[in-house]
Formats: C-alpha cells, sequence, structure tokens
C-alpha cells in the first residue's frame, strides 16, 4: 500500500497514537480506548502488521499489538509521533 | 492551623510502603536468602528456588523481602544480569490465583487484558514474557496463606510445577512465599506440600531492645533531631512489644504521636502525644469499666492521671503516685488508705490493663514499683475520672 494509504485514515493514525503512548495493547482495549467498533479495530491493526509497522504478539488467546522493533516503517512512525508530540 | 514547627524531618520514612536502606536485626536472615539466591547471580537460569519466610505479624517478613529485592537487584545489574524482583500480595487480590498472577504479568506488559483467561494461560503467558524478555524473576507472594485457603493445592501445584515442566529449558521463575504461619501448608494435599520444597526462614519477635534500635533508626530519618526524646522511644517500644513484638504497630505509633505533638504544636513528642496516639488505635478504657471501679480506685486513677498530665514523664514511682493521691483524697473528703491498699490499686490496674506497672532496681535505693499509663490520654482520664466522681457526689 501506499504512504497515504496507510496514513490516511483517522482511525488508524488515532491506534498508531495509543500503541505509541502505551507500548503494548490487545484489539479490545483499543477499540474500547478509542471508542471503535471491535471488527474494524482488528481490520485497522491487520492491515498495519501487514505493512511491518504493528506486531502481533500471541499469549494463549490473548493478542497484543506493538510496534515492530526491527522494521524501519515503524521508526519512521515513532519519529513522527516523537516530534509531533514533543512540538505540542 | 499551620503548626509552628513540624517535628517532622520527613514522614514518609514512616510509610508502611516505605524500605529502609538497613533493616536493624534481620541481618543473619537477609544473608541466608541472599545464599539462597545467590545462584541467580553465579548461574543465571540454571535453576530455580521456593523460599517459604514465616513469622507473626510486624516481625519484618515483608519488609525482608522486598529490602532482598533491592539488593539482589542492585547485585544483578552490576553484573548487567536481566533480573527483576516483584512483590505481590495476595490478599489484596482476596487469594484468587488470576488476579496475582495477573499482577505480575502486568509488570512487564502494563496493559495486558484483565479478563478472558485461565490460570494455567496467564502462566504461560507469564513465562512466555519472561522468555521475550530473557529475564529471570523472583515472584514474592505475600499473605501466601490467603491464597492457600482460597484455591487450595491445585494452586499451589500449578504455580510451584510449572518450572519442571520446562526441563532444559532456562530456569526463569523463583518465588519467595511470605505467611505467618507455615501450618496453612498442612491444608495442602502430599502433591502440592512436595513441590514447596520446605526451605523455611522463620522469623522470632522482636524484644524490646530491638524495637528500641529499630524505633530511633526509624526515628533518626523521619524527625527533627532532638524531636523524639529517649524515654518515648523506651514507651513506644514497650507498647510494641506487648502488642507482640509488633514492628509495624511501634512505627505507625511513632508517627501518629508525631502527628499528635504536631497538633498540639508541641516541638518534640511528648509521651502525653503517645497516648493519645495509642488511645486513638487500641480502645483503652472504657465508660462502663471506669464505673466498675471501686471510689479509692478510681481516686488513685485519678492521682497517676493527674500527675502524668502535670509531668512530661512516661513513668512514675509508685510512691510520687501515693503522695498525689492523698492530695486527691484530701479534695474528695476522703481518708486515702495505706500503702498496701495503694498497690493493691496499682495490681489491679494493671491486670484490666489500665496500668502497667513494673518492677526496676534503682541503684543504692534497691527496689520499686514503677507505673506507666501507656493507652489512654492522662487529660482524658482527668476529665473522665472527675466528672465521675463529681456527678456521684452531687457536684457540677
Amino acid at each position: 500500500m501506499e504512504v497515504e494509504e496507510v496514513l490516511s485514515s483517522k482511525s488508524r493514525m488515532k491506534i498508531l497514537k495509543l500503541i505509541y503512548q502505551l507500548g503494548q495493547l490487545n484489539v479490545s482495549d483499543v477499540a474500547r480506548r478509542l471508542k471503535l467498533n471491535f471488527v474494524s479495530t482488528s481490520k485497522h491493526l491487520k492491515l498495519l502488521e501487514s505493512e511491518g509497522i504493528l506486531q502481533e504478539r500471541t499469549y494463549g488467546r490473548v493478542r497484543m499489538y506493538r510496534f515492530n522493533e526491527g522494521s524501519a516503517k515503524a521508526k519512521a512512525v515513532q519519529n513522527l509521533l516523537d516530534v509531533w508530540e514533543k512540538g505540542k | 492551623m499551620v503548626p509552628r514547627q513540624s517535628v517532622f524531618k520527613d514522614e514518609s520514612k514512616l510509610d508502611i510502603n516505605f524500605i529502609p536502606q538497613k533493616l536493624p536485626h534481620r541481618e543473619t536472615q537477609h544473608r541466608l536468602l541472599m545464599e539462597f539466591f545467590n545462584f541467580i547471580l553465579r548461574c543465571p537460569e540454571k535453576m530455580a528456588q521456593r523460599i517459604i519466610l514465616t513469622g507473626d505479624v510486624g516481625t519484618g517478613k515483608t519488609a525482608l523481602a522486598q529490602h532482598f529485592g533491592v539488593s539482589i537487584t542492585s547485585e544483578a545489574n552490576k553484573r548487567a544480569l536481566r533480573f527483576r524482583y516483584v512483590h505481590v500480595n495476595c490478599r489484596e487480590y482476596r487469594g484468587s490465583l488470576i488476579p496475582i498472577l495477573h499482577r505480575a504479568v502486568t509488570f512487564f506488559r502494563p496493559n495486558y487484558p484483565s479478563r478472558g483467561y485461565g490460570s494455567e494461560e496467564i502462566l504461560g503467558a507469564l513465562i512466555q514474557i519472561l522468555d521475550e524478555e530473557n529475564t529471570q524473576i523472583i515472584l514474592t507472594l505475600d499473605e501466601f496463606d490467603s491464597l492457600i485457603e482460597k484455591e487450595g493445592s491445585d494452586a499451589v501445584y500449578k504455580l510451584t510445577r510449572l518450572q519442571e515442566m520446562r526441563q532444559g529449558k532456562p530456569q526463569r521463575l523463583s518465588f519467595i512465599f511470605i505467611m505467618r504461619d507455615s501450618k496453612a501448608i498442612d491444608l495442602l494435599d502430599e502433591s502440592a506440600k512436595s513441590t514447596l520444597q520446605r526451605s523455611i526462614i522463620h522469623l522470632e519477635r522482636y524484644g524490646k531492645p530491638q524495637l528500641i534500635d529499630i524505633l530511633n533508626d526509624r526515628a533518626a530519618m523521619a524527625f527533627e533531631i532532638g524531636a523524639v526524646p529517649d524515654d518515648v522511644v523506651d514507651l513506644i517500644s514497650e507498647l510494641a512489644y506487648t502488642e507482640t513484638g509488633n514492628a509495624r504497630f511501634g512505627i505507625e505509633l511513632l508517627w501518629r504521636s508525631g502527628k499528635y505533638a504536631d497538633a498540639e504544636d508541641a516541638g518534640c513528642v511528648e509521651p502525653e502525644c503517645v497516648r493519645m496516639a495509642v488511645s486513638s488505635i487500641i480502645p483503652g478504657l472504657r465508660r462502663s469499666e471506669l464505673s466498675g471501679l471501686g471510689l479509692h480506685e478510681r481516686l488513685f486513677l485519678l492521682a497517676v492521671a493527674k500527675y502524668f498530665k502535670e509531668n512530661e514523664q512516661s513513668y512514675v514511682s509508685l510512691s510520687e503516685v501515693e503522695r498525689a493521691y492523698a492530695v486527691v483524697c484530701e479534695e474528695f473528703d476522703e481518708k486515702p488508705n495505706g500503702h498496701t491498699q495503694v498497690w493493691n490499686y496499682a495490681q489491679y490496674l494493671s491486670k484490666i490493663g489500665v496500668l502497667k506497672t513494673e518492677v526496676v532496681t534503682i541503684e543504692t535505693r534497691g527496689r520499686t514499683t514503677r507505673l506507666s499509663l501507656p493507652t489512654i490520654p492522662a487529660g482524658q482520664l482527668d476529665r473522665e475520672l472527675t466528672a465521675s466522681l463529681q456527678s456521684e457526689r452531687g457536684q457540677t
């Protein structure tokens, strides 16, 4: 996917910002905190994972998402959020 | 009203969660814990350990474990080893295994969901997280008896067998189980008992001299210089000693006494502040008990109360009280009784817990009985007794 497609969604940017702030979250928690629908949250997370920005960790039945430590895209997004949040 | 100058330098040093840099009179047990767990430093991930720490309330079990946790973490950091000490109080989670383990997991994954899995799943998650973090932990389960009561053998078995199921893999999870009495283990079935390994460190109750050391140590950290006189430390340690050698009670009492001293703008902690603090913790003398005393017993007690109210002392000799008793009798138009009767009053009031009597030896003058009024504020006792005696005589 093109960068504008990935980052043009308000919900996806909110998800990235939330995970940037809290570190690691499961799908329900993301949906609850952002008041989003569970299914669409799950789809956004899967898309961000397939783009290599996020990484899924499974603990039994619990699936948690965090930034993909080895990914340059993840680092770039974290840098963007870092600059953005500090500049507020 | 803001107090003139607080007696406190740093009252957080008297907080129940404060971990002191040194634990007086628990050095041997601290060394023993270090010995039991030094494999974490010497041969990491090669073995796991389980220790049971027992002792009565206020014997320093929690403080010892947390102090040890700080020491071993610092040693591990020096050697660049990945190690964490995690302390969970089981009673806070009503002895339920899942929330207890969830607490341990959130130490590493703060947003780990709190519902929707079984105990084995979360145990598995904990081990998986330790593998991901490549770290060893000591998980201290404080008030472990509550977990045994609630969950029984099955939970203990799951906890302790976990490492054994991982033969050949890094051993990451060691335990310290804290409980008042190892008898709780008898409630477990044989297989769960055997997995506990039964390495027990028992903490004996503190004696009065040990409590004095502990309180002096805390007072030096928490109070301004000279704000806590020696006789006040002595009085508080005596009270803590009678409360089954409970150091936590003594520290709380020291803090409360400081609060009363500030409220009264006293500038230092006086014995009266301790009495007020004690009466706010333990019920001193109920009014019904007061009315159950005979006339001269009340006159005698009033003399003791007046003496302590007028003199900033923690102890008084029986002969001094006898003189005060004679003055009180004169005020109420009563003929004072003789020494033997007075001695009997002191013994009776001591027996019902109003006073405390002890025989002390004074150099060149022989032995004498001295009294203290540890649990009731003298001013409050004076008011109660005076009102009771006056109403009996129809005075206002």
